[in-house]
């Protein structure tokens, strides 16, 4: 019983930090269709914000300002530089986008140090839940993640710049013909996205080993969840986490880490092969 | 007149030739996945250098230290390699890398070159003129699993490393040592390199009863393997031993997730010793404020240094001949104490190390472990 | 870019150049470097080429280099035994690459991420599953101590071999370029659409394009075994693959030797100052991205604009034509198209309704109706395009139902689209051959030179007419041609192939009052002369008058009324629907 409760609280640890991870990206290459190779960067560089923090003697609140200005000077500069000419251009983001995220790993390297960083979870300790014993910062993280995707769910089919942005997304020079400004409001999505990422960097840093590289592997697993749930909507990408978290913890838990490993991977491959639109598409 | 042209003729003849010295090629991980031990093994290097100039440097020759950067595949790395020795005239290769890089190098050096490599490894390097200063597990693992039965009440082992050569050799000899000294293995496990999420490898340990806990992790992955398990409360189960856990990893595990975690390994940076006590600190005054964090395997390239010096000096050049002839028993001593050639593989000490309190404290000695590798 | 012959011999010299004037040792750390180039020319190839990206390349320089690498252990070295073994490792590549492409592109347009991610997925697996099976592949340390191919020391004569190979790629790729293979490919990356319709499958050409393209990376990999003595789990591995991808993208890959000079160039320059210059990898990515963003055919690929910009146009020698072998379609079907009952919905909404259409087996039918009564629709479904919900449809005897667009020329079915569709970058004459390819080339001509060659009779009847201007500027690029004459070069695209029922989708759209005539015309005369069946769509009612044996009339997706135009338009309902227009 006892290991039934702790594998049912990974699986959920799994598919929230994976969806927390994975929000930013269904957001940029979801709906503005950019194949953010840097999508990691972004969440690495969220992930440096406490470290930051830490090493100006501030406040570990502190953290949340800074991520937001550190992520969104530099995702406005992207937008404004690189990702702004590539909107139509799918295969060119995607390489530009991977150019773009060695200069951010490289430039993490010179700022910060290969060296690996502490990030300390402001929670501390293990809350019983019966017999189990669970990390109380994981708790309050799939809480807040749980939280934040209603709120974001709601907010997008209830607000007005929600409603714009379907509507660009649908027919952009029909919105455009609307009124809509659409270059202000695809940069606008892709800042947002990537604030997403740094954020849930910052959420995750005390969690993981926080070095320059440690974007990749956040990259991958995002793109495979899109792909299982189904780009643009925010549905999909629940289910997608579910999907691919809930297998890996699944296979990890019965076989071993490799299993869980391959059996995403094979996973991503059926659904792009099988059904390329995900398990929810959303047009 | 005749003095004035058998003067210029000399003189012609001795300004043609370069001023004598040994070139030693030092290999590093620059980039890559232990590019974080750049810095840390360059600097060591070259305190080596400075040391082993002032005592006359090889066979008479001051030593020359060119670097090269082998965090890459080992296609790249090996043209590196190729280049030092072909064309810049490195005579020895001291290199701090992964064993794939290694392996490459013995294949195309092919024992023309002495070459010395200095990091932990799996053990069974037997390939002619290269020596290895590089901890081996019997060394690692020998006295310290015994030593964790008697004083920290370690019987139940649970083993889980990444799935490559070293930490399946590791285990290999583990299972015989814990074995030997009364203890069991209760599981075993390997995940891929680049693994993130250990959950369900914790909830096999905390099933298992274990009550101690190898880890063979690398890098990253031992990080986060370790940040979850003290989340878990599983610190309190079960110790944990790393045998590739420096000063780098304990920091990014962090103090708070570091309770009885314990490291084997044959240099801290903390051990208290007058050798070791000074290196640090002439690291500092050499260096200041870019002096990196010094660690077992950063510092290692020192010892490297130090057994090609005493090779060379031994043999009274770097030929690989007169130096395998010389080898054996071959001394040096270096801020990890005193060591001895056996065979191309070093005996020396083992420090086991505390980490629970964010910085590594000694807590045993072990002196002249030997290698525990035969080559015929 | 120059004759294959004249370029392969400065590439030659060149290479050979490089011993000679720096030594044995710059020979082996280029010789690297030229191995990467040709898996790099496998990447571009593919991506240039095929339109598709593959992100998991290594997958088969490392399938090549592992194989290549356990025979010559086992062998030591053999000659015969390994080059079989190596051109084995090669084909199943080919084979295995051949069956992903197909697998994933079949039933549908465009070459989307799909695809590669799943190539991306596909070698993280083969990276996962080389480090951690040893006894497979030696691990994580690899397979070492391989010793070289014949014994041939990899510092000295090796260096031949690995010029020998690029020669030879470089050469082949160049060739394929030539051949109606390259004039298939433009097309495939130009207009997928518009290619199957000329009884091309997408799938399958892309299968070919990945085949190619495996083969010769794995190629490269099986030397890479020899030349390094060592393989390691990064020559299977995501690194490498997205290495290739940055140096095709750098060098360009519009022709065969710009990737092989981005490998090079980048590789070897790395190689050389990645220890000297600390900032050397944040250049690199630098320069990768202001390629992407400013040279999106890659750096090489300015150099190559310029060139032909500064180069006199080069005329090409007049080659003697040849008669074209007839057209292969499956035995006449001596029988006319029958529409029963069709219902197609799209995007919730219903298309057609019960539509029930019978065609004259001879003769022309023009279908009238108000717009987004169905008609072009109607022609998605025969074609294939567009899914049936219920009904059937048939030509003679043969169903069409669940037929793919590419199926349909073996039918004798051609189509010309609603908007003039024609293939970007090709010129009119490029077209026009690969019109006469359409339906009379088998799989075996897609590399011999005499089926550009190829002349038909009825095709030149077309262009012969005084009204058609194709044949005065065979050089201009399709695109660039005015709406008229794009849609004559739609027309005779269609008609090359000898269709027995043709589907013209508003043929003179945009078209002038003389030019229309011009169209009447050729239409008429061509159906004369075939005594074939032309459904037309159309508009214009002065087209419809001179051209129409009978008219049909389509609203809300189903057939209004059926007969002579006449009857037609003395039919109160349709006059209550729709009044056409004239020119």
């Amino acid at each position: 019983m006892d290991t039934l409760v702790l594998f049912l609280l990974n699986a959920t640890w799994q598919i929230a930090a994976l969806a927390l991870t994975a929000l930013g990206l269904a957001l940029v290459f979801g709906l503005l269709r950019i194949m953010n190779m840097a999508h990691g960067e972004f969440v690495m560089l969220g992930a440096y914000a406490p470290v930051l923090a830490a090493q100006w003697g501030l406040p570990a609140l502190a953290a949340v300002p800074i991520c937001l200005v550190l992520v969104g000077a530099i995702a406005w500069l992207v937008e404004r530089l690189v990702v702004r000419h590539l909107y139509a251009r799918m295969f060119d983001s995607l390489l530009a986008t991977w150019a773009l995220s060695i200069l951010l790993r490289k430039g993490a390297e010179l700022a910060f140090g290969r060296q690996f960083r502490n990030v300390a979870a402001p929670l501390d300790g293990v809350t019983r839940l019966g017999t189990v014993g669970y990390p109380t910062y994981r708790l309050a993280v799939v809480a807040l993640v749980l939280a934040g995707l209603l709120g974001l769910w709601l907010w997008y089919r209830r607000s007005a710049t929600g409603l714009r942005l379907r509507a660009m997304v649908d027919n952009p020079a029909l919105a455009q013909a609307a009124g809509i400004d659409t270059a202000r409001l695809s940069a606008v999505a892709f800042v947002a996205g990537c604030l997403m990422a740094g954020l849930a960097g910052l959420l995750l840093a005390p969690t993981l080993s926080v070095a320059p590289g440690m974007g990749l592997d956040a990259l991958i697993r995002s793109f495979f969840a899109l792909i299982v749930g189904g780009l643009g909507t925010l549905e999909g990408l629940g289910l997608g986490a579910s999907v691919i978290g809930g297998l890996q913890s699944g296979l990890s838990a019965v076989f071993t880490q490799t299993a869980g490993y391959l059996g995403v991977l094979v996973l991503a491959i059926l659904f792009l092969w099988r059904r390329p639109d995900g398990l929810y598409p959303g047009r | 007149m005749k003095r004035f042209v058998i003067a210029t003729i000399l003189a012609t003849g001795f300004a043609g030739s370069a001023p004598a010295e040994v070139r030693l090629g030092v290999l590093v991980p620059d980039s890559g996945p232990a590019g974080l031990f750049g810095p840390s093994s360059r600097q060591a290097a070259q305190l080596a250098a400075e040391d082993i100039n002032a005592t006359g440097g090889i066979a008479g020759e001051p030593v020359t230290l060119l670097f090269a950067d082998v965090g890459v595949p080992p296609a790249q790395a090996v043209q590196s390699v190729q280049r030092l020795w072909r064309a810049e005239g490195v005579q020895g290769f001291v290199g701090m890398h992964d064993s794939a890089v290694r392996a490459a190098i013995v294949s195309q050096l092919r024992g023309q070159v002495p070459y010395v490599y200095s990091a932990v490894y799996e053990g069974g390097e037997c390939a002619p003129d290269t020596y290895v200063t590089g901890e081996t597990p019997a060394q690692q693992l020998a006295p310290v699993i015994p030593w964790l039965a008697e004083h920290e009440a370690a019987h139940r082992w649970y083993l889980i490393g990444n799935d490559y050569n070293w930490p399946r050799d590791t285990n290999a000899a583990a299972q015989d040592i814990i074995a030997a000294s009364g203890g069991a293995v209760v599981g075993e496990e390997y995940v891929p390199l680049g693994s993130s999420d250990f959950d369900a490898s914790l909830a096999r340990i905390r099933a298992s009863g274990a009550d101690a806990v190898l880890v063979t992790l690398v890098g990253g992955d031992s990080v986060a393997f370790n940040i979850a398990y003290a989340a878990f409360g599983l610190d309190g189960q079960a110790l944990r031993l790393g045998t590739l856990i420096e000063e780098n990893t304990l920091a990014g595990i962090g103090a708070a997730n570091a309770h009885r975690l314990f490291a084997s390994m044959g240099f801290f940076a903390s051990i208290d010793s007058e050798a070791a006590r000074s290196f640090d600190a002439r690291l500092h005054s050499r260096f200041g404020a870019e002096a990196a964090q010094p660690n077992g395997l950063g510092e290692s390239l020192y010892d490297g240094l130090m057994l090609m010096a005493a090779l060379g000096n031994a043999a009274g050049s770097l030929e690989p001949g007169a130096v395998a002839a010389v080898a054996d028993g071959v001394r040096y001593s270096s801020p990890r104490g005193n060591a001895r050639l056996d065979h191309n593989h070093v005996a020396q000490t083992i420090y086991l190390a505390d980490g629970s309190s964010g910085q590594f404290a000694t807590v045993a000695r072990f002196d002249t472990v030997p290698a525990g590798v035969s080559c015929e | 870019m120059g004759s294959i012959l004249g370029v392969n011999l400065a590439l030659l010299a060149g290479l050979l150049l490089v011993p000679l004037l720096g030594g044995s040792f710059l020979a082996w750390q280029i010789g690297l470097f030229l191995i990467y180039g040709v898996a790099a020319q496998g990447v571009g190839f593919a991506w240039g080429r095929g339109g598709f990206l593959p992100l998991g390349n290594a997958l088969f320089f490392g399938l090549g280099a592992y194989g290549a690498a356990t025979v010559l252990r086992a062998t030591e070295g053999a000659l015969a035994v390994n080059l079989l073994a190596m051109l084995a490792v090669a084909l199943a590549c080919a084979a295995l690459a051949y069956g992903l492409a197909v697998l994933l592109f079949r039933g549908r347009i465009g070459s989307g991420p799909g695809f590669s991610l799943v190539t991306l997925a596909l070698v993280l697996i083969a990276g996962q599953i080389a480090e951690t099976t040893p006894a497979l592949t030696g691990g994580f340390n690899g397979l070492s101590g391989v010793p070289p191919l014949a014994g041939i020391d990899p510092f000295g004569a090796f260096y031949y071999v690995v010029v020998a190979l690029v020669v030879l790629v470089t050469a082949g790729l160049m060739l394929i370029e030539r051949r109606p293979a390259g004039l298939i490919l433009r097309a495939l990356v130009a207009d997928e659409g518009r290619l199957e319709l000329l009884g091309f499958a997408p799938h399958r050409v892309k299968g070919w394009a990945f085949a190619v393209s495996a083969f010769v990376t794995a190629l490269a990999g099986a030397l890479f075994a020899s030349h390094q003595g060592i393989v390691t789990p990064q020559s299977i591995g995501f690194a490498l693959s997205t290495e290739l991808v940055i140096w095709a993208a750098v060098g360009g890959r519009v022709s065969p030797l710009e990737p092989l000079l981005g490998a090079v160039a980048i590789g070897w320059a790395t190689a050389m100052l990645r220890d000297s210059v600390a900032w050397w990898e944040v250049a690199v990515a630098a320069i990768f991205l202001l390629v992407v963003l400013l040279l999106p055919g890659g750096a090489m690929d300015l150099v190559a604009r310029l060139w032909r910009r500064l180069r006199p146009v080069s005329r090409s020698k007049p080659v003697s034509p040849l008669p074209a072998p007839p057209v292969r379609v499956a035995p006449p079907p001596g029988g006319e198209l029958r529409l029963e009952a069709v219902g197609l919905d799209a995007g919730g909404v219903r298309i057609l309704d019960g539509l029930s259409l019978a065609a004259p087996a001879a003769g022309v039918l023009c279908v009238i109706g108000p717009n987004g009564a169905g008609k072009t629709t109607m022609l998605n479904a025969i074609t294939g395009r567009m899914p049936i919900r219920q009904g059937r449809m048939a030509l003679g005897g043969h169903a069409l139902n669940g037929r793919a667009p590419h199926q349909m020329l073996r039918l004798g079915i051609a189509r010309k689209m609603q908007v003039p569709t024609v293939f970007a970058g090709l010129t009119v004459d490029e077209t026009l051959r690969l019109a006469l390819l359409a339906g009379r080339m088998r799989p075996s001509d897609a590399l011999r030179r005499a089926p550009l060659r190829w002349r038909d009779d009825g095709l030149d009847a077309l262009l012969a007419d005084p009204g058609v201007p194709l044949t005065a500027e065979p050089g201009k690029r399709a695109e660039h041609l005015p709406q008229g004459h794009r849609q004559m070069l739609e027309l005779a695209l269609t008609l090359a192939a000898d269709p027995r029922l043709v589907l013209l989708d508003e043929p003179a759209a945009g078209m002038s009052p003389a030019e229309t005539q011009v169209m009447v015309r050729l239409i008429r005369a061509w159906q004369a002369r075939t005594g074939a069946c032309a459904i037309v769509i159309e508009h214009d009612m002065a087209l419809v008058e001179s051209l129409a044996t009978e008219v049909a009339v389509l609203h809300q997706g189903r057939v209004l009324a059926q007969g002579a135009l006449s009857e037609i338009r003395a039919d109160p309902q349709v006059a209550a629907v729709y009044a056409g227009g004239h020119k």
